[in-house]
């Protein structure tokens, strides 16, 4: 299937999963351009993210010297346990030989390559770059690197099966605004009704889409009904970052009385666990289903649900298909870079102030 | 102006034959500037007589610009001298390399400043990548001429470049002006020759005996219309010096033909 709309790409894939391991410096070898809206937005929330530099001149005659030469500023400056150095298209095209520059280096970091670029094909095959270097480099154990090669393909899959991988063009849209869907999930708790909270959430962004567990049962107190919530925020799945992020938002829940009635899966497992989810809400039986974060994980999930998902073009795609309680969370990503506790979704604010219309 | 390039398999005799045409034209009185397209940067030895040329790229790395005056160096009876030059065998890329090469001379304005009436490119091996089908791209050569022998290995390099010409040819690039046979003494080598040429749909301009004139030259860092200008060797370059110039456009325009 020929896709012409942009999207992510293997490169910035790597440099985020090598953040998800907590490597110390992430230094991409090529063009100072490259992946520089990620590098900046992972510098902002702390990862340092530096480059090479390439010009010119590197791509004619090697740029061996120039890698070298940031590696031992990485070391010196940063005084890094580990230092990961992930390949672009300038270097993969002149066959660039990292491994030897990282090698002549001498420097004290645990310093690995990723061998990737821009041309692989699915985004996530830059990650599993990135895992099966951070395995073979010993930053993470074979057990975890299989788990995670295993969810980087379901991811794929899921897109290409469900997603918005599967089209050709869509543009981008903000959506209406998220008065509907709010009047819609308040008219439901006054009239008594049951009313279904998941959240399928992709690592960081949970701390976003967080906020409907908080905003759901405000509602709920203030206007009674049934209220049942579920969400993929198992603390003891994946890499040491990934359960943080669980451990943050649990306990942040706990506090405010709105800890989930289901844990199902971690904040990786957003591929896997569409099935698992959908049997605990079979259970419950709702008269009305939210889904939030990645909608369409949800097997089944239908026009009549509220779908809240942070992606443009996924909008588009869930509008276009008829889904009328679609709305988006736009710019959800660069707010949640670097958070430690949740932050309010639009759909929960709107929530929160529809409520007096209905007490 | 005319907008020569050669192109044949390395090792074939490529700056061999380019030197001696470009001292060949010299004589003849026109300006003749030769610009080697290989890293090796070996391409005008033979008419500097052992005096070194600066290149282009390693200039341009070390110093962040180019003077005209630095790179482009007179050799024998004022023909002008350029090396593109490149990375070191195994690294970096020297297609590329030959395209920001070709661009720094024609922002720099070489052909206005030196006004030559023709242009040789000397072009390494096969057209392995994009870099190395530049002169025949963009209109920096306007006719490409082959460098081949009867050996196999040469005759299947001149097919591929063979190819290249033509795959360009619809967008209006340089056009195959057909091929020198450099003589390497194979076994009915003229007909092998002429065999291939029938296939890849060109013909032979000029056949060149293989004559130990060559390397006695080359021994005395020198073409052989320099170092043995009356041998029947020097007189065959000469031909096939008057060959290409029948055989080649004269387009206005710099760098680029218009
Ligand atoms: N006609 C010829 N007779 C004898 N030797 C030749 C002839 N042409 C080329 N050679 C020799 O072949 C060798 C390779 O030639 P060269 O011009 O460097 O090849 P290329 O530029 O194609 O790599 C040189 O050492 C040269 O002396
Ligand atoms: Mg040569």
């Amino acid at each position: 299937m020929k896709v012409i709309h942009p999207r992510p790409n293997p490169i910035v894939a790597a440099l985020y999963t090598l953040r998800d391991m907590d490597i110390d410096v992430v230094l991409v070898h090529g063009p100072a351009g490259c992946s520089f809206m990620a590098s900046r937005m992972l510098e902002e929330a702390g990862v340092r993210v530096i480059t090479s530099g390439m010009r010119d001149d590197d791509l004619i005659f090697g740029g061996a010297e120039k890698l070298i030469d940031a590696i031992r500023t990485a070391d010196e400056r940063f005084s890094p346990k580990t230092i990961a150095v992930v390949g672009t298209c300038a270097s993969m095209i002149i066959g660039e030989d990292m491994e030897a520059a990282v090698r002549r280096s001498g420097v004290k970091a645990k310093t690995f390559t990723v061998d990737c670029h821009g041309c692989m094909g699915d985004n996530t095959s830059g990650a599993v770059k990135a895992i099966e270097s951070g395995c073979a480099a010993g930053i993470i154990p074979k057990d975890e690197a299989d788990r995670q090669s295993m969810l980087m393909r379901a991811a794929t899959d899921m897109e290409k099966k469900v997603g918005m991988a599967g089209r050709e063009y869509l543009s981008p849209v903000r959506g209406p605004t998220k008065l509907k869907v709010a009047r819609t999930i308040a008219k439901a708790l006054k009239d008594g009704k049951k009313v279904a909270f998941a959240m399928i959430a992709k690592k960081e962004l949970a701390y976003r889409f967080a906020d409907m567990f908080l905003a759901l049962n405000e509602a709920q107190k203030a206007l009674g009904g049934e209220l049942f919530t579920v969400g993929n925020l198992d603390p003891d799945k994946g890499l040491p970052r990934i359960r943080r992020y669980a451990d943050d938002i649990l306990s942040e829940l706990k506090e405010k009385d709105a800890y989930p009635d289901r844990i199902v899966g971690g904040l990786d497992e957003y591929a896997v666990i569409g099935e698992d989810v959908r049997k605990e809400i079979d259970a419950f039986g709702p008269d009305l289903l939210i889904l939030a974060g990645i909608p369409h994980a949800y097997p089944g999930y239908s026009p009549d649900d509220v779908l809240i998902t942070d992606q443009p073009r996924q909008l588009a795609n869930y509008l276009s298909m008829g889904c009328g309680l679609a709305v988006g969370e736009i710019s959800s990503h660069s707010m949640v870079m670097g958070a430690r506790s949740i932050i309010p979704l639009e759909t929960g604010n709107t929530l929160r102030e529809v409520l007096e219309e209905f007490e | 102006m005319r907008r020569i390039a050669v192109y044949g398999k390395g090792g074939i005799g490529k700056s061999t034959t380019s030197a001696n045409i470009t001292a060949a034209m010299t004589e003849m009185g026109l300006k003749v500037m030769q610009i080697g397209c290989d890293p090796k940067s070996d391409s005008t030895r033979l008419l500097l007589g052992g005096r070194s040329c600066p290149t282009v790229l390693e200039t341009l790395r070390d110093r962040g610009s180019v003077d005209l005056d630095d790179v482009v160096v007179e050799g024998a009876g004022g023909c002008l001298c350029v090396e593109c030059g490149g990375p070191r065998p195994g690294t970096g890329c020297a297609g590329r390399g030959i395209i920001a090469a070709f661009e720094t001379l024609e922002r720099l304005g070489a052909v206005d400043r030196y006004r030559p009436d023709v242009i040789i490119y000397d072009v390494l091996g096969d057209v392995v990548c994009g870099g190395f089908a530049m002169p025949i791209r963009n209109g920096y050569a306007n006719d490409v001429f082959i460098v081949t022998s009867g050996e196999m290995m040469a005759l299947y390099a001149a097919s591929n470049i063979a190819e290249a010409v033509s795959n360009f040819s619809g967008d209006g690039y340089a056009r195959l002006g057909g091929v020198i046979q450099n003589s390497r003494n194979v076994a009915d080598e003229d007909a092998l020759v002429d065999r291939a040429c029938g296939e890849i749909g060109t013909e032979v301009v000029h056949r060149i005996a293989r004559d130990p004139s060559v390397q006695r030259c080359e021994a005395k860092l020198t073409t052989v219309i320099g170092g043995e200008p009356d041998s029947a060797q020097a007189e065959s370059y000469r031909e096939l010096a008057k060959k290409l110039l029948e055989r080649s456009e004269d387009r206005s325009g710099g760098m680029r033909g218009q």
